[in-house]
C-alpha cells in the first residue's frame, strides 16, 4: 500500500479508514478525501474522549463509565440507536494486526571470559564492559635490534646480496661474456665495454659523473645562447668542478623552466658565460 | 491540529456547527423521553460487545483516547466509541456513494460496464456530503 504515513500511529487509522470506505463501496478513493475522513475520525475519537472525561469528572468520578460516554456522544449529535445497527451490519472488516518488522535481537552472544565490572562512577544502568579479549593489545612493530654484532653483520650481508643482484641484473640484461668455450649461465660475467680510445678516460678526470645530463638534450632557449652545451664540455675540459656543478645544475633548471624567465630570480636567469679565452693547446 | 477542540468556528478544517446539535439534541431529549432507557439499549449492547472487534483497532482507540484523558480498564467502553466513530465515517461515506451514483447514472455511462461499478471518493461528492452535517471542508486546490 502505497500512501502510507511515516507516522506510525496514523497507519492504522488510514487502513482502517480505508476498509470501511470499501465496505461502503467504494473502490478508489482520492488521497485528500481520505484524508479528510482520517481527521474527521481522529478529530471524534479524541471529542469524545473530552466530552466523557469532563462528564465523567463532573460527577465526581475519576473513571468514566458508559454513561459518559452516551452522554457526549449525544452531546456532539451522533445517534444513538444506529449504533447497535451498524455493529451488526454484515461484511464488517477486521484488520489485521501488524507484524512486527524487526526481528527479535540474537541474544545467543557467546561470552568468552568474565566481564569487567563497572568501577564506581559508572552507574549500573549503562552497559557493561565487553568481553576482556577487547582489550588485547598487540604491538604492530618490534623493537629494533640495537646490539652492534648484529647491526654490523645484516649491513654487511645486506651490502653483499645487493652487490650481487645488481650484477646478475647486468649481466642478465647486458652482454655477457664467457670465459670457457661454451655459453656460461651459472657464473655470467658482465662484458667489458671498451671505449675508443682507451687511454681517453683516463686523460680526462672528472669529479662527478654526470652521464645522463649529458646526454640530456636540454632544448635551447630563446634567452639563452647557442653554445651552452658546448661551453659545458669546455668547462669540463678545464676541469672546474664546482663550475661545472653550478652551471649545470643552472641549465637544467632553466631547460625545464625557460618559460618563466618573466619573474626575476637570480637563479633562474640565463647563464652568462665569463669571457674566456679558449685555452690554447 | 486534530485533537483541539471540535468547537464551533474552529476553522476551515472541520468545524461541526451548532444545528445539527441542537437538532440530534432534541432527538436525544425525545429518546430520554422513555427515560432513562435512551441509554439502556446501549448498555446492554455493550454486553454483547466483548466479542465483537470493530474496524478500527483497539489500541488506535485507546491511544487517542488517552491522549484525551479518557482513561478506562474496560475495553468495551473503548470499542463502544471506536464503534461510533465508524458509524459516522460509514455514514458520511454512504452519502458521498449517493452523490456519486447519481453523479454517474447522469453520465453516459456505456463505455464502462454496468453503472460505472468502479466508485471513487472524490472531494465533489464529500463536500456535500458532509455539508449535510454541518461539516464545511473547503480544501485549496493548490498549494502555494
Amino acid at each position: 500500500m502505497d500512501g502510507l504515513s511515516s507516522n506510525l500511529r496514523r497507519r492504522p487509522l488510514q487502513v482502517a479508514v480505508a476498509g470501511l470506505l470499501f465496505e461502503v463501496g467504494f473502490d478508489n478513493a482520492e488521497k485528500m478525501a481520505h484524508e479528510t475522513l482520517i481527521e474527521m475520525t481522529q478529530s471524534i475519537i479524541c471529542q469524545v474522549g473530552l466530552s466523557a472525561r469532563s462528564y465523567c469528572e463532573l460527577s465526581g468520578r475519576t473513571e468514566p463509565v458508559i454513561g459518559d460516554v452516551i452522554i457526549a456522544l449525544v452531546n456532539m449529535g451522533l445517534p444513538l440507536d444506529s449504533i447497535e445497527t451498524h455493529a451488526k451490519r454484515s461484511g464488517r472488516t477486521v484488520l489485521p494486526a501488524p507484524v512486527p518488522s524487526t526481528q527479535p535481537k540474537q541474544l545467543s552472544i557467546l561470552q568468552a571470559g568474565v566481564k569487567q565490572s563497572h568501577p564506581s562512577h559508572i552507574p549500573i544502568h549503562l552497559p557493561q564492559f565487553p568481553d576482556p579479549h577487547a582489550y588485547i593489545r598487540t604491538p604492530t612493530h618490534k623493537q629494533p635490534v640495537t646490539e652492534y654484532e648484529a647491526i654490523r653483520e645484516k649491513s654487511a650481508s645486506q651490502k653483499r646480496d645487493t652487490e650481487r643482484a645488481l650484477t646478475r641484473f647486468v649481466a642478465k640484461t647486458s652482454d655477457t661474456h664467457s670465459l670457457f668455450l661454451t655459453e656460461d649461465t651459472i657464473f655470467p660475467l658482465v662484458a667489458c665495454k671498451p671505449h675508443m680510445p682507451p687511454y681517453l678516460k683516463a686523460l680526462l678526470p672528472s669529479d662527478q659523473v654526470f652521464e645522463f645530463e649529458d646526454e640530456f638534450s636540454i632544448p635551447s632557449c630563446p634567452t639563452r645562447g647557442g653554445p651552452g652545451p658546448s661551453r659545458k664540455a669546455r668547462s669540463d675540459a678545464e676541469g672546474e668542478d664546482d663550475e661545472n656543478l653550478e652551471e649545470l645544475k643552472e641549465n637544467t633548471e632553466e631547460g625545464k623552466g625557460g618559460e618563466t624567465d618573466s619573474i626575476d630570480n637570480p637563479y633562474l636567469r640565463p647563464v652568462k658565460q665569463p669571457r674566456k679565452k679558449k685555452p690554447k693547446t | 491540529m486534530n485533537s483541539s477542540n471540535m468547537n464551533i468556528g474552529d476553522g476551515n478544517h472541520h468545524a461541526l456547527d451548532a444545528s445539527p446539535i441542537s437538532t440530534n439534541n432534541e432527538l436525544g431529549l425525545s429518546g430520554a423521553g422513555d427515560g432513562r432507557t435512551a441509554g439502556q439499549p446501549l448498555s446492554d449492547f455493550l454486553q454483547q460487545l466483548e466479542d465483537y472487534i470493530p474496524t478500527i483497532p483497539d489500541a488506535v482507540t485507546a491511544f487517542h483516547l488517552q491522549s484525551a484523558g479518557f482513561e478506562t480498564s474496560d475495553p468495551r467502553i473503548i470499542r463502544l466509541v471506536s464503534l461510533a466513530a465508524q458509524k459516522f465515517v460509514s455514514d458520511v461515506a454512504n452519502d458521498a456513494l449517493q452523490h456519486c451514483k447519481t453523479r454517474g447514472a447522469s453520465q453516459i455511462s456505456k463505455t464502462s460496464k454496468g453503472k460505472d461499478r468502479r466508485y471513487t471518493l472524490t472531494m465533489e461528492d464529500l463536500t456535500p456530503a458532509l455539508a449535510e452535517y454541518g461539516i464545511t471542508v473547503k480544501k485549496p486546490h493548490y498549494f502555494v
